[in-house]
């Protein structure tokens, strides 16, 4: 019958066309696995390797990494496989067959095909850290206290090149090298000095050994080190704690300073978004739009410290002036803002001292604060900055400026700010502390050169005319500072924490001594340019800009 | 020659007959070659004699059914296997669930191609079960005495969409946990009318709703753990219940059904012959308890074939056909998997699975009308129809009845082109929340897309009612406009909804973030 045909002839259709499909499939995902044919051509001793799904396992830190099953050289007894693109893992602390390989480099451990493993997938929030970038992995769980900024750090690798310390030490694949004359490598590697410690009497015991041994570093390269450049290479060696480029990232941002606008685990401004886990941002969620280039987190950052505002549409970011390895410091420390929840007993000590015991990750010293948190409005040098679109951030570094602002009008404006402007109170909740205020001030008083002024006189001693003042102040100040000392072009008079923190005396000095560099002249110095005032005009003049401020 | 050696001999002889004996007594009638042991080869079979031993020809035409039926079972059973494969590697825990998918996709061998077939089988079933539905409507199988078959099914339909959308969390990714949110808010819909009213304090079946779906306040293990249990023990049990009910009355009820006169319509064709030609089986003593027409007494040329092998092979064919569709698309096709559900980041938008998707597209107006209110009435509607048209013209005819195929014509066309410009209005005007942003809810609760449409589909068919005089005909037009309408706005939420449901030509012009 005609439809029993029909139908017996679809079913040898399906059924045929089934089996085909069946056996494709089997095909395809048992034989045909990129892995599978890696691992075919891969030999140890000679020999080929058995062909099964490697991986590394630990539990405790929620890690199954096949990655092994393609990179055999790094599992875990055969790391003398050899074949295409096998290469063992560089000698580091944390062995992979413990650690496995995404703790530390991120991607997918799970998958078994490259592209899903590398993470460049859709839909993987967590790509491989590009190599160059590698030791942003290790942010996921290590802090690193002290770090000071850049320009210090500098200084202290200044000191330790200069005393030619690696004639005989290797440090971070440096130095230590054989020398033709004999010696070389006579000193320990100092790459991880900084976590293993060394003796504290390394000086003497240099000097002791200096005159009984004739090896030619001892004679060449060797002479005794100073004070001063000895506390230089200890605080160095304090920092040499295996991840060299992280470091010198970290010392960037706490040089340029990003910290006033951005939080990084509690501390910092709140201007900008918190960066504390910005390194796991999801490239996927990332808006690519204005970035050229790859779509990979790392490119992101670089194009955003670049130039922020055609990266993201409205940012108040402004574009700092940063040389290319400062742009890649920034990203390379950017990328290292990853967490990763880890038992306590994978802890390390580093990060249990920041996060436990309150130590903080930038060095305490003025530079390094006011590095950390001033310098992105102020500039680097505390010489102010002036970018497009946003006002004028003052130079706190003007010695005339300086020479007339007492201690405490310093540190009040740092404590209390500026209500209404950019200056924001820096209170407890950012993690400045009064000893870190009185450090910014002691740090811009050494950096200017300019001592704290002499004042015997109480703060308000002025008794001019308010009324005579104010036909003055319209007269001559109000063209900049506003008619109610709003501030226009300069700064403003009314606001409470200068009336509250501003003595007399350096209302009355600013105006008759003025201040270098900025549109602020001395009027009471007698000029072509501008009307010349009596002390008794400023007194009347200070005497009206008082009647602003709320008595103390 | 001893009696040992003897009973050895019986031995060897009863080893070698062995395999046909377990043949013979597994099947009992031996290889049937006559009618008569095709008859009892099939009703002495536990799973066969849920069909009737003869099938007639006008059923075994591909046009009559286009095998819908047996392909949405086909369905099942490919995912009931599936599914018992990935349950051995399956955890239903929060994040361990998505380690352990990521793991069947690339380690568990051929893990990703059974995840994709699972996948792909559970599509095909809502796709078919929808369809079925639609042909046992079109060709007016639902009339007496199929009427409660047609309840059934209706109930097999919801516990289809049940075992998808359940299905639908376990992954635990992104999409499942934004998708199932959105699932359990639709569930929590109830809630527009009560707050409107200021009642939920006192009475809250919108949040009770909720509640007994994901078993808490969010969507969490909770959720996940009962998800799992409906998925693969309480729903699978019942529509494995339901569908042996199901495919029982069909026999009961007579067959599938036909056209009255169906002799005329089949060209008489070799291999037909009167019925019971050989002693016939049938007492007529159990035929007087068999309800219905009972067989073959007073009618023309016998039309009914043995369903062995005839039907058998039909179905067998449109079985493998099944499985090779969704192999096929299990080939070329892997079954999403995005990032690890993460309830702080809430994926924009967040789409329910794609057949409620048309609900979605209602409830970003009215939640309550568009999630509660609209299903009801079509489920209610769709449950009465057989008591409601009690006609007999066109039984057994596609589009058969009163106005036929063109006026299935025009009401697709109107369907369609009344939801579309539905549409067009609220994506280029916006709706009274735009223009009355103080507007009271319980006015737009009354007066949105999904009423006003509903309302022009009703008005429409009751005036097919009066013009043809027909319930069947106003039947015939409501039907195909809501199949329209579902298709309509299922196309617009799947395809041209981007973040915050707004409306956009292409996925590449969302904007990010």
């Amino acid at each position: 019958m005609a439809s029993l045909d029909r139908n017996k002839w679809l079913l040898l259709a399906s059924s045929v066309g089934v089996l085909v499909l069946l056996v494709v499939a089997a095909v395809r995902e048992n034989v045909l696995l990129e892995w599978r044919q890696v691992q075919a051509e891969v030999r140890l001793d000679g020999q080929p390797v058995p062909v099964h799904l490697r991986q590394v396992v630990n539990q405790t830190l929620g890690v199954a990494d096949r990655c092994v099953s393609c990179h055999v050289s790094m599992a875990p007894g055969e790391q003398n496989a050899t074949g295409p693109a096998q290469r063992s893992h560089p000698n580091v602390v944390h062995d992979p067959a413990d650690f496995g390989c995404t703790a530390c480099h991120g991607g997918q451990g799970r998958a078994t095909l490259k592209d899903d493993a590398h993470g460049t997938v859709h839909f993987w929030p967590e790509p491989m850290l590009p190599v160059r970038s590698t030791e942003a992995g290790c942010g996921t769980c290590h802090a690193t206290a002290g770090i000071p900024r850049r320009e210090v750090l500098d200084g202290w690798s200044a000191t330790f090149e200069r005393l030619d310390c690696r004639a005989c030490h290797r440090m971070d694949g440096r130095g230590g090298t054989i020398r033709p004359d004999g010696g070389g490598m006579e000193g320990p590697d100092l790459t991880r000095v900084g976590l293993t410690g060394y003796r504290a009497d390394w000086h003497d015991a240099h000097i002791t050994r200096a005159a009984a041994d004739t090896a030619a570093p001892w004679r060449t390269s060797w002479r005794s080190v100073s004070e001063a450049d000895r506390a230089d290479v200890e605080r160095f060696l304090a920092t040499r704690v295996a991840m060299p480029s992280l470091v010198s990232a970290k010392s960037t941002f706490f040089a340029s300073g990003c910290l006033g606008c951005h939080k990084v685990s509690g501390v910092g401004g709140d201007d900008g978004p918190d960066l504390t886990r910005a390194g796991e941002k999801d490239p996927g969620r990332a808006d690519f739009a204005a970035v050229a280039g790859d779509r990979t987190l790392d490119n992101w950052f670089d194009q955003h410290t670049r130039t922020p505002t055609s990266v993201v549409v409205g940012s108040q970011m402004p574009a700092l002036r940063l040389t290319d390895r400062e742009v890649d410091d920034l990203t390379l420390f950017t990328l290292s803002l990853r967490r990763r929840d880890v038992p306590g007993s994978y802890l390390p000590r580093d990060r249990m001292r920041v996060s436990r015991f309150a130590e903080r990750e930038f060095a305490s010293d003025g530079a390094t604060v006011f590095g950390a948190f001033c310098a992105g409005c102020h500039g680097r040098d505390g010489l102010g900055l002036r970018a497009a679109g946003v006002a004028t951030f003052p130079s706190v570094a003007n010695p005339d400026f300086l020479a007339v602002a007492p201690d405490a009008l310093l540190s009040e404006t740092i404590r209390r700010g500026r209500p209404g402007r950019r200056m924001r109170a820096w209170s407890d909740d950012t993690g400045v502390r009064a000893a870190d205020i009185a450090a910014i001030v002691a740090y811009l008083r050494t950096a200017a050169a300019t001592p704290a002024p002499i004042d015997s006189k109480p703060a308000r001693w002025v008794q001019g005319d308010p009324a005579e003042g104010g036909r003055l102040f319209e007269r001559t100040c109000a063209g900049c500072h506003g008619p109610k000392g709003e501030g226009l072009d300069a700064p403003a008079l009314n606001n409470p924490v200068l009336q509250a923190a501003a003595t007399d005396t350096f209302f009355v000095e600013t105006i008759a001594r003025g201040r270098r560099g900025t549109g602020m002249v001395g009027f009471a110095e007698s000029s072509p340019i501008h009307p010349t005032l009596t002390r008794a005009d400023i007194e009347s003049i200070v005497s009206f800009i008082r009647t602003w401020g709320v008595q103390p | 020659m001893n009696a040992g050696s003897d009973a050895l001999r019986v031995f060897r002889e009863n080893l070698r007959l062995a395999p046909g004996r377990i043949a013979a007594a597994a099947f009992r009638t031996g290889v049937p070659h006559t009618d008569r042991s095709r008859s009892t080869f099939v009703f002495g079979n536990v799973f066969l004699h849920l069909h009737s031993v003869r099938t007639h020809r006008w059923s075994l035409r591909w046009a009559t059914t286009a095998g819908l039926g047996i392909a949405t079972l086909a369905a099942f059973l490919i995912t009931l296997v599936t599914g018992v494969l990935l349950m051995f590697y399956y955890k239903p825990y929060p994040d361990a669930a998505y380690l352990s998918m990521k793991d069947i996709h690339f380690v568990v061998p051929t893990g990703r191609f059974i995840r994709n077939i699972h996948r792909w089988a559970a599509n095909a079933m809502v796709v078919t079960v929808i369809l079925h539905m639609a042909r046992t409507f079109y060709t007016a199988a639902y009339r007496a005495p199929r009427e409660f078959n047609w309840l059934i099914g209706m109930a097999l339909l919801a516990v289809t969409l049940g075992l998808s959308f359940t299905g639908y969390l376990l992954p635990w990714d992104q999409l499942a946990y934004w998708a199932i949110t959105i699932g359990a808010n639709i569930a929590q819909s109830p809630r527009e009318v009560t707050d409107a009213l200021g009642v939920t304090e006192v009475f809250d079946p919108g949040g009770l709703q909720r509640l007994l779906l994901l078993g808490s306040d969010t969507v969490g293990e909770e959720a996940l753990v009962r998800f799992y249990l409906l998925h693969v023990m309480l729903l699978p049990l019942v529509a494995a219940a339901l569908m042996a009910v199901h495919f029982w009355r069909i026999r009961k009820d007579g067959g599938l059904a036909k056209p009255a006169d169906v002799d005329r319509r089949l060209p008489a064709a070799d291999g037909t012959y009167p019925v019971f030609t050989e002693a016939p089986q049938k007492t007529y003593h159990l035929a007087a308890i068999v309800r219905g027409r009972t067989p073959a007494v007073g009618h023309g040329p016998e039309q009914t074939v043995p369903s062995m092998p005839h039907l058998f092979y039909a179905e067998l064919a449109v079985f493998m056909l099944t499985v090779f569709a969704c192999t096929a698309l299990a080939l070329v096709s892997d079954a999403p998997l995005k990032e690890l559900a993460n309830p702080l980041v809430p994926e924009n938008p967040a789409k329910a699975p794609w057949y409620f998707l048309g609900l979605q597209e209602l409830v970003a107006f009215s939640a309550f009308m568009g999630g509660i209110g609209i299903p009801a009435v079509v489920l209610v509607g769709l449950g009465l129809i057989p008591f409601l048209d009690r006609e007999e013209a066109g039984t057994g005819e596609w589009c058969g009845g009163p106005g036929g195929w063109p006026l299935v014509r025009r009401s697709a066309l109107i369907g369609l082109a009344s939801a579309i410009a539905v549409e067009a209005f609220i994506i280029r005007f916006g709706w009274l929340r735009e223009w009355f942003p103080t507007i009271p809810q319980l006015v737009i609760t009354a007066v949105n897309p999904g009423t006003v449409l509903t309302a022009i589909y009703a008005g429409y068919s009751m005036w097919l009612v009066r013009r043809y005089n027909s319930t069947r005909a106003g039947a015939l037009g409501l039907f195909t406009c809501f199949l329209g309408g579902f298709l309509v706005l299922t196309v617009v939420g799947t395809y041209f909804r981007g973040p915050n449901w707004q409306f956009f030509w292409s996925p590449a012009d969302w904007p990010l973030h």
